[in-house]
């Protein structure tokens, strides 16, 4: 795991792209270093000023960049993700939704036998205000300096959530969207171990939503870890049908198994103060930071 | 995407596993015929996609055909999980002394394929005793691994060769089909052990469909869920009253639980996607307006990178095109003001939060 600090070069999959350029300005526009693209074919093109190569391994060569943000579409999600970590990358954001599940396995394996890190697919990234970097898609706004680490499955209800926290005075020292897809490629245990370790964070928000079994391994990894920092969860979905993907890929309850319940009530048995609405995480936050 | 029964029963067999004769039949004229070129005793079967069939009387066993006809008539009039069959599978019933259970299917926590397989099956595989779990790579596995399983479960012989032969079937099955599950329960053992499936339940991949043009004509498509999908909007229709549109997964899932705390019925879960462009927001407003069920609609957009102002543009757009529903919206995020005076002297309310949006909306005020 590691963070983007202030000035770290920064390169962008797809830059020539709709969304890819959009974006490009706003990371610049926040502070982020964006500095390189790569598209394949659209080498000695520039986007808001920052040159495009043909490959990544081109534009770390030219950059030194250690970090990538990808927004190639589902099809390609594949060969871009392994074309940057070949090229030495060792953060990869992947904004891209609908990528398969066999791709997002084996892109998950390729990262841990390099030692690098993947967040997402199909998430907004990450941000850390005191630093003035984001590497992703969220709107800059919603977010301030603080000791708060919020991680999400969501996109927009992380705004929503960092902004109440924002409003209330709680800023964040970390925020990360690490995807709503059935297949994360950094699980919840590993940001909630990697933030235990950031001084800067006193309190962690998590925010959960139906499907698979993360909240419920998260709880069980809590309680036997001992884990010092106090927890504030919330979970999406509490009134979701079953059998349905609920606009996420991996939001979805197979019988008794993804329901927001368990999460709650494995949650809730670990230590960790659920809120029942986000309107409510501030609150929350207020008192376990005493 | 859930395969019906029959549907992945003809995965099954061009993946080289036997399964017993059976017939499909689209209405009760085509039971009696069927039933005549089946041997007795004949298991009419709901095809539905959802769970606990059996249990809510989906599935019925008969030996002739005045009673098939009449479980075909009852089954086509019962609707399981809210849904009726649009079809029957009439398929031979096999005499069985034990029944077994095995899949291949994704395990999220582990971020892996796996192998479940039990030994007794028939029943939830949570609460199955003995059972076998081992990892799949994602490349695949061969015999060898198979028969490892197969002697964990301490098969006897003749039954472990057919074991192996199954799930490699099985596994290559899941793997080139890209399925999220491949499940045979139960995988019935006969009376000269042959091993035999006898359900099929198989989930593909949505996101994988593009390379499986092959399932693109499988589904006959909901009006509404057809055309959301085309416009790229995650829709899932619901019961209840209360339309509610919003922009991301997480939120509108959460939007869905402050209606229902505050005692209101969703009648939809539409996602827009992260962005709230004026022209989505528009045609996923025109969309939910005609949704039969819906009475009032429920907007809940966290602006984010897009301006309040393009949200209200395509609120207004739809009510200028008439015959809109009363419509609740919180829109947040830049030029919220602006965004507001937009709609004032029109039949849509605007509110600062999303509680304050839910408490209007369900109350109808």
């Amino acid at each position: 795991m590691m963070l983007p600090r202030g000035r770290d070069p920064v390169i962008v999959q797809n830059m020539t792209g709709r969304y890819g350029r959009l974006h490009t300005k706003l990371m610049l526009d926040y502070g982020t270093n964006v500095a390189a693209g790569a598209a394949p074919g659209k080498g000695g093109e520039s986007v808001e000023g920052v040159p495009v190569y043909d490959t990544v391994a081109e534009a770390v060569a030219k950059t030194k960049a250690r970090a990538s943000v990808c927004f190639v579409p589902a099809e390609f999600t594949l060969a871009a993700g392994v074309e940057a970590l070949e090229a030495g990358i060792e953060l990869l954001v992947i904004i891209t939704e609908h990528v398969p599940i066999r791709d997002e396995l084996k892109l998950v394996q390729l990262a841990q036998s390099k030692g690098a890190t993947i967040i997402g697919p199909n998430c907004p990234g990450i941000i850390v205000p005191s630093e003035k970097v984001k590497l992703g898609i969220m709107p800059a706004p919603s977010f301030s300096p603080g000791n708060v680490a919020l991680y999400s499955r969501s996109g927009t209800l992380t705004y929503e959530i960092a902004g109440e926290l924002t409003a209330n005075g709680h800023g964040q020292s970390v925020a990360v969207g690490i995807g709503g897809d059935p297949i994360n490629g950094s699980t919840p245990i590993q940001w909630m171990d990697f933030v235990q370790g950031m001084e800067e964070t006193e309190a962690v928000v998590v925010v959960g939503e139906i499907g698979g079994d993360a909240e419920e391994r998260l709880a069980r990894h809590i309680e036997k870890s001992g884990y010092r920092k106090p927890i504030v969860g919330y979970i999406a979905g509490r009134h979701a049908p079953k059998e349905k993907k609920m606009g996420h890929a991996g939001a979805i309850i197979y019988g008794d198994y993804g329901t927001a319940d368990s999460k709650i009530r494995a949650l809730t048995a670990a230590g960790v103060k659920v809120a029942k609405t986000p309107m409510d995480v501030p609150r929350l936050v207020s008192e376990a930071l005493g | 995407m859930r395969l019906y029964e029959y549907q992945a029963k003809s995965l099954f067999k061009e993946y080289g596993l036997s399964v017993p004769k059976s017939i499909l039949v689209h209405d009760l004229e085509g039971v009696r015929g069927a039933f005549a070129s089946l041997a007795p005793p004949v298991a009419v079967k709901s095809q539905v996609l959802a769970g606990g069939r059996g249990k809510a009387g989906g599935i019925a066993l008969v030996d002739d055909p005045s009673k098939a006809e009449h479980e075909a008539a009852r089954i086509f009039a019962l609707p399981i999980g809210g849904e009726k069959p649009a079809s029957l599978l009439l398929e031979e019933g096999y005499p069985h002394e034990r029944e077994m259970y095995l899949s291949v299917t994704l395990d999220r926590g582990e971020r892996s394929y796996v192998a479940i397989a039990a030994a007794a099956g028939g029943v939830e595989v949570e609460s199955m005793r003995g059972k076998v779990i081992r990892k799949v790579p994602v490349e695949g596995i061969d015999a060898g691994f198979a028969a490892e399983v197969a002697s964990e479960l301490k098969l006897p012989p003749g039954e472990s060769s057919q074991f192996v032969k199954v799930l490699l079937s099985l596994e290559r099955l899941a793997r080139e089909k890209e399925c999220e599950l491949a499940e045979i329960n139960p995988l019935a053992v006969g009376k000269d052990g042959t091993l035999m499936p006898l359900d099929a339940k198989v989930i593909v991949d949505d996101n994988a469909l593009f390379r499986h043009p092959e399932f693109a004509k499988l589904h006959p498509e909901d009006e509404f869920e057809g055309e959301a999908s085309r416009q790229g909007f995650a829709f899932v229709r619901l019961d209840g009253g209360i339309a509610v549109v919003g922009n991301g997964a997480g939120l509108v899932l959460s939007t869905l639980d402050l209606v229902g705390d505050a005692g209101g019925e969703p009648a939809c879960f539409l996602d827009l996607g992260g962005g709230a462009q004026q022209d989505r927001v528009e045609a996923a407003i025109r969309l939910v307006n005609r949704l039969p069920g819906a009475d009032r609609i429920l907007v809940n957009i966290y602006g984010g990178i897009t301006r309040s102002t393009d949200v209200a543009a395509g609120i207004r757009a739809v009510i200028s095109g008439g015959g809109l529903k009363p419509l609740y919206a919180r829109v947040s995020g830049a030029e919220e003001e602006e965004a507001r005076r937009m709609l004032e002297g029109t039949a849509v309310k605007m509110y600062k939060t999303a509680p304050e949006a839910v408490a209007a909306v369900v109350k109808g005020a």
